[in-house]
């Protein structure tokens, strides 16, 4: 199998999140950074099917220079190559980045075959857009199943299954497909340090995409309000019980 | 002219659509609904638009997110719709952006306010909600979709027109479907249908000590959820995780005990009626957005609920 | 004739011993010389007095009155009685002969007769011990074995004493009889007869074929340890306790690259010599905090098990270049147990032969987190923090300093000049409520005595203790660089840290890394102040029981110091299990961050502190902090738990309550 799995690196933002002067983004001095949780799943399933079916799985990313922290993390969980699509640090818009990526799939299909499965996040933690895996679906005419947390390959179909109402749908897709995921997917493994040493060494397949006008132009960020209620105080320890059961029945979700 | 994908359940639009209605109106001209599959037609004849489209098709018993797409991009393109809007829900987003891909138009998910103009002025959710982004959209068509309870759902108008109709859907478009189902697998109150719901943190310590959190959640008929570090940690499965990669739940009560409180965490509740925190910590982040607290170990406070809840039971 | 028969048999007997030994022992010497290398040789004096000290002194032995002179009296007469061994091979030869002048000297023979009874005193108290007293200790100990080589002893003495007394029965002795009253009484009893003669001679055989016997057991039985001990003794750790020998990954072959101890083939030779020199005493499993609680480590049982493997295995790796020895965890070791050590040091300050238990574990750790990745998930989450967002708690390193509120702190910044103090506050006293407590505290009293400091605030990563401590050496080796980077380039030259773990890895560990700093633990500082006067708090009545914590006292020898500031404060109380023999609060080895199977060890040390009498329970530690006090909680007593700053600002507030700090 030749699997594609496609990251975004964002920051570890805590309890508060604090804007930079210009309000054009998340002041990111002292913050670690990660994958975004959904994709972190994307790049160990990845390499589960390859372990399980054989064959090479890639990651990609659009990204700052520094995003290739993120793609040598995923180097040392056991993916064979990365593909890092250069940018300013500025983030894209979905189209955009839909689109870039789309370039490198093609570019990278015609140079060694397409990939069977491509592996998105649902969404990233930090812009929350939910559509760049469908678009490039949508562009290069596979089918796509969203919301994934559970993937199996058998026979030339992907079976991929999305939790609804305490249960699970279940999608079949002919390949070559596209999944987009969800945390829940499985358990990302800690990579090993000679994975990571290997993954330290191993070249990056760096290019710098042209920038088309953005169509969802950002005017500013805003922290929303209201992030400080006043909370009341029921009382300290097992002493707060009557207090608690009094709300409770208030409320009405006690008997 | 906007055309609104309301979403419905046992014959009636859901709340979520009715905000995403709501939001749709405030662009101002008419406004048409599409309503897509079985009780869709029961579901229209409620809604406050002058005209309720109602797609109906024998492959739309099971969902089929390209189907939807294919119908979106057909009601569209007959009325001349200048913006679709949808609520933000898994369902619905999916065949709004396959519609937008189709359409070559981008689309701004997860809007919690619109200016009409050229270009649309709006403010949509960034991090699950904990940021908010203020952005002018380039479009055609815009293709919106509205952050669950975050607009105040009007109260309804009279209903308008109903126009079923057959549409032209390809096997193309049939290839992404739900072939299968697989029960849940336990009994008991679901997590974003539970009434209360009980969560616990790093706090916790370990996965027995969720014994209390169980016991109260049972106590209240409610459900128990979990932070994300403690799904990492193995203690409870992602299925029981709240929060911006878990779920997003708006229960009437919720109770954080052992949760500190991080944005991605918050994300998942802020819906929530009413939060009480139980920390031993007075300056955790979670005291910010609680209604109420106690100061105290989870493990003392809950048994002592549970406790007080048996004794005052009439 | 009888000479030169005598002489053929002994070459013979002796010769097969001697070569059967030899042969064993050059194998476990070539087991040895296959282990990986460890930096032993610096500070020759300081092994040299250990030397003395622990193997000729019997020290730690000693600790243990019974049974250590039992085992002093055993010992002290092998090295006393030695020389009868060449005494008896000269005599077997030639019944006329003896070493040169020590064979003809009273003294010598009143030494050994004195020193025979002593052995046989000692081998019967040990008989004692193990047959009627049966301690715990000795539970998963091979004790048919230790049952023979007591027996073994006790004929080797025995024989030895018979043939004096044999020989002066048929006035062979050459030295005077009476220097050696046993014997000779023994003598009276054989009187002489047409037997004396026989009997002299079979018992000087009886005696060497016994000693010869036990020559070729030894390097089969936990008896080695003989020879192995003082071995050991002399290249165990001299210097900094708590520091660890760093793994290089510079290493440019990654094949050859040690990861830490996945197969007998990783252990470094002195590990090596650890398993060999285990003589399945227990001292070590008594005053494990794990093992006192129910869990499956028991250091005593680690040590066999790793020495059962290497024994088994050694050989084949020594005969044949391509063996492939078997995982260590979970054959030889099981994960469990490999986990549940809170890497107190217990066991190695107990340790009479100088094995390191600690560094076994973490080197199984080693392997098991940076290769195999295989550990408790909850830890993992851990491991990510700290790798990610630069701290265990995964709170976000802009909010470190916010514990300062209110309070006036030089937060350093990149460009200012260097602090005459810095002030390491620890992830714990940034990020947790009850740490935090102490942080203001000491801030609050460094202020009122006018001390000039400095913190880093979000600069300050973690040090990488817990990583390290896991066994993620890779993370803590980046952020040990990352700080000392930081310290260096701020010119910092002292340093006071409230946490021990922190103070030991930046005092001991970051040297390591070019980072010296002279460090010292807040409450070696705050005493200091007190005793120049520039604190003066209020004398109290509460009665203060102090509890150690394993990284400061038995690490580092921080003993004296907040002693005396409880001491200034209260009226202190000491439970049994203080000072180098303090009981772990539980948190210790990344447990701060893992279940715990089993009852917990923070309970047995509250309830400890509790049953004190005291009021207050004085601690110097985060961790301690708030293990003991959910201690307290989980055992449902009342004990206040708090750090000597926190109680010392208390005390200075109620001397001067109108002074500069508030409450």
């Amino acid at each position: 199998m030749k699997i594609l799995v496609c990251v975004k690196r964002v920051p570890l933002t805590g309890g508060r999140i604090v804007l930079t002067g210009d309000e054009q983004a998340i002041e990111t001095k002292h913050l670690g950074f990660t994958i975004s949780p959904h994709e972190e799943c994307g790049v160990e399933e990845a390499v589960r099917l390859v372990e399980q079916h054989g064959g090479e799985s890639v990651v990609l990313t659009l990204g700052p220079a520094d995003a290739a922290e993120q793609l040598r993390d995923a180097l040392a969980m056991g993916i064979d190559r990365a593909l890092h699509l250069e940018t300013d640090g500025e983030e894209w818009d979905p189209e955009a980045t839909a689109g870039a990526i789309l370039e490198a799939i093609q570019a990278d299909e015609a140079a060694s075959g397409p990939f069977d499965l491509i592996c998105f996040g649902n969404e990233s933690a930090d812009s929350g857009g939910y559509q760049v895996g469908l678009r490039c679906a949508h562009a290069l005419g596979r089918p796509c199943a969203t919301g994934i947390k559970g993937v199996s390959v058998d026979g030339g179909v992907v079976r991929a299954e999305q939790e609804r109402g305490g249960g699970r749908d279940i999608y079949e897709l002919p390949l070559p497909a596209v999944v987009t995921v969800l945390e829940g997917l499985n358990l990302p493994r800690y990579p090993s340090v000679p994975g990571r040493m290997r993954a330290g060494r191993k070249p990056l397949d760096v290019s710098i995409p042209t920038r088309p006008p953005s169509r969802l132009q950002r005017s500013r960020l805003v922290v929303p309000e209201g992030q400080s209620k006043q909370a009341e105080v029921l009382g300290r320890g097992a002493e707060a019980a009557p207090a608690v059961v009094e709300l409770l029945r208030r409320i009405g979700v006690a008997r | 002219m906007n055309l609104v994908v309301l979403e419905h359940v046992d014959g009636a639009p859901t709340e979520v659509s009715m905000q995403a209605l709501t939001l749709a109106q405030g662009l101002g001209g008419a406004t048409h609904a599409l309503l897509i599959g079985p009780g869709a037609r029961e579901a229209a004849a409620t809604v406050p638009v002058a005209v309720a489209h109602v797609a109906e098709h024998e492959a739309l018993d099971a969902f089929a997110p390209d189907a939807w797409a294919a119908i979106v991009c057909e009601v569209s393109d007959r009325i001349g719709a200048t913006a679709v809007v949808a609520p933000g829900t898994e369902h619905a987003t999916d065949a709004l952006a396959r519609a937008a891909a189709r359409l070559g138009e981008p689309l701004a998910a997860n809007c919690v306010a619109v200016t009409p103009g050229n270009p649309l002025a709006l403010t949509r959710v960034r991090w699950g909600g904990s940021l908010l982004e203020e952005a002018l959209l380039h479009a055609g068509q815009a293709l919106l979709t509205v952050a669950p309870h975050t607009v105040f759902a009007a109260s309804p108008g009279s209903p308008g027109a109903t126009e079923p109709f057959t549409p032209e859907l390809s096997d193309a478009d049939l290839v992404v479907t739900v072939r299968d189902r697989v029960a849940p697998a336990a009994a008991g109150v679901s997590l974003p249908d539970a009434k209360v719901v009980i969560t616990g943190g790093r706090g916790v310590g370990s996965a027995e000590g969720f014994g209390p959190v169980e016991e109260l959640a049972s106590l209240l008929g409610g459900a128990v959820g979990c932070s994300r570090a403690v799904t990492m940690a193995g203690w409870r499965p992602h299925t029981d995780q709240v929060g911006q990669t878990g779920s997003k739940i708006a229960p009437e009560l919720y109770i954080a005990c052992g949760v500190s409180g991080a944005t991605q965490h918050i994300a998942g509740c802020k819906g929530a009626k009413r939060i009480l925190a139980v920390n031993t910590d007075p300056e955790a982040p979670i005291m910010s957005v609680a209604d109420y607290a106690v100061i105290g170990d989870l493990h003392e406070v809950l048994p002592a609920i549970s406790a007080e809840l048996r004794r005052t039971a009439s | 004739m009888l000479t030169v028969l005598s002489a053929l048999a002994l070459l013979l007997v002796a010769g097969l011993a001697g070569g059967l030994f030899a042969r064993r022992a050059l194998l476990l010497t070539r087991i040895v010389r296959l282990g990986k290398p460890t930096p032993r040789l610096g500070e020759l004096p300081r092994r040299v007095r250990n030397e003395a000290v622990d193997v000729l002194g019997q020290r730690k032995l000693l600790r243990r009155l019974i049974p250590g002179l039992a085992h002093a009296f055993v010992f002290w007469g092998f090295v006393v009685l030695f020389p009868t061994i060449v005494m008896a091979l000269i005599g077997a030869v030639d019944r006329e002969s003896t070493i040169p002048w020590l064979g003809h000297q009273g003294w010598f023979a009143f030494l050994v007769d004195l020193f025979v009874v002593l052995v046989l005193i000692g081998v019967a108290t040990a008989f004692w011990i193990r047959k009627v007293q049966r301690p715990e200790r000795f539970r998963g100990s091979h004790l048919g074995e230790a049952d023979l080589i007591l027996a073994l002893i006790t004929l080797i003495v025995t024989t030895l004493v018979l043939w004096h007394a044999a020989r002066i029965a048929v006035g062979l002795n050459e030295w005077p009889a009476g220097w050696s009253p046993v014997a000779n009484a023994i003598a009276q009893v054989f009187g002489e007869g047409t037997w004396a003669e026989a009997r002299e001679r079979i018992l000087v055989w009886a005696h060497l074929l016994i000693v010869l016997g036990f020559l070729v057991y030894l390097p089969y039985s936990k008896h080695l340890h003989i020879a192995t001990a003082a071995i050991n003794v002399f290249f165990g750790r001299t210097r900094a306790r708590g520091r660890l020998e760093p793994l290089d990954f510079t290493v440019e072959d990654e094949a050859a690259m040690r990861f830490g101890a996945g197969t007998v083939a990783d252990l470094t030779w002195k590990q090596m010599i650890d398993t060999m020199s285990c003589t399945e005493c227990g001292r070590c499993q008594d005053v494990c905090p794990a093992y006192a609680t129910g869990k499956e480590l028991s250091p005593k049982l680690l040590i066999m098990g790793l020495r059962d493997q290497l024994f088994a295995e050694g050989p084949k790796l020594v005969g044949d270049a391509g063996f492939q020895p078997s995982a260590l965890v979970p054959n030889a070791v099981s994960d469990d147990v490999v986990w549940d050590c809170v890497t107190c040091g217990a066991c190695v300050h107990e340790c009479p032969v100088a094995i390191e238990h600690v560094d076994h574990i973490v080197d199984l750790r080693r392997q098991l987190v940076m290769v195999d990745s295989r550990f408790p998930s909850e830890a993992g989450q851990m491991l990510r923090d700290v790798e990610r967002s630069a701290n265990p708690w995964g709170k976000p390193q802009v909010e470190r300093a916010d514990w300062t509120e209110g309070l006036e702190v030089w937060v350093l910044q990149p460009d200012e000049p260097a602090p005459e103090l810095l002030y390491w506050v620890g992830c714990a006293a940034s990020f947790d409520e009850r740490a935090r407590a102490t942080a203001r505290a000491t801030t609050k009293l460094l202020q009122a005595a006018g001390v000039d400091f400095a913190i880093l605030g979000p600069r300050e990563s973690c040090t990488g203790d817990p990583a390290r401590r896991m066994g993620d050496e890779y993370t803590y080796q980046a952020y040990a660089q990352q700080n000392v980077a930081t310290l260096n380039d701020a010119a910092v030259t002292k340093i006071v840290a409230s946490c021990p773990h922190c103070f030991n890895t930046i005092a001991n560990e970051y040297p390591d890394f070019g980072g010296r700093y002279e460090v010292v633990h807040h409450t070696e500082l705050l005493a200091e102040l007190v005793r120049d006067g520039r604190l003066q708090p209020a004398a109290g009545e509460e009665e203060i029981t102090y509890h150690d914590s394993c990284y400061l006292a038995r690490h580092n020898d921080v003993l004296a110091a907040p002693r005396e500031l409880v001491s200034r404060i209260g009226k202190p109380l000491e439970m049994a299990r203080s000072g180098k023999r303090t009981f772990c609060c539980g948190a210790g080895g990344s447990h701060m961050w893992m279940e715990e199977r089993g009852s917990a060890i923070n309970e047995e040390r509250a309830r400890e502190a509790a049953g004190t009498g005291a009021t207050t329970l004085a601690v110097a530690c985060p961790f301690c902090t708030m293990m003991l006090d959910d201690g307290m909680k989980q055992v449902g007593e009342t004990m206040r738990v708090a750090d000597v700053a926190t109680l010392l600002a208390e005390a200075l507030d109620a001397r001067a309550p109108s002074g500069a700090t508030s409450g």
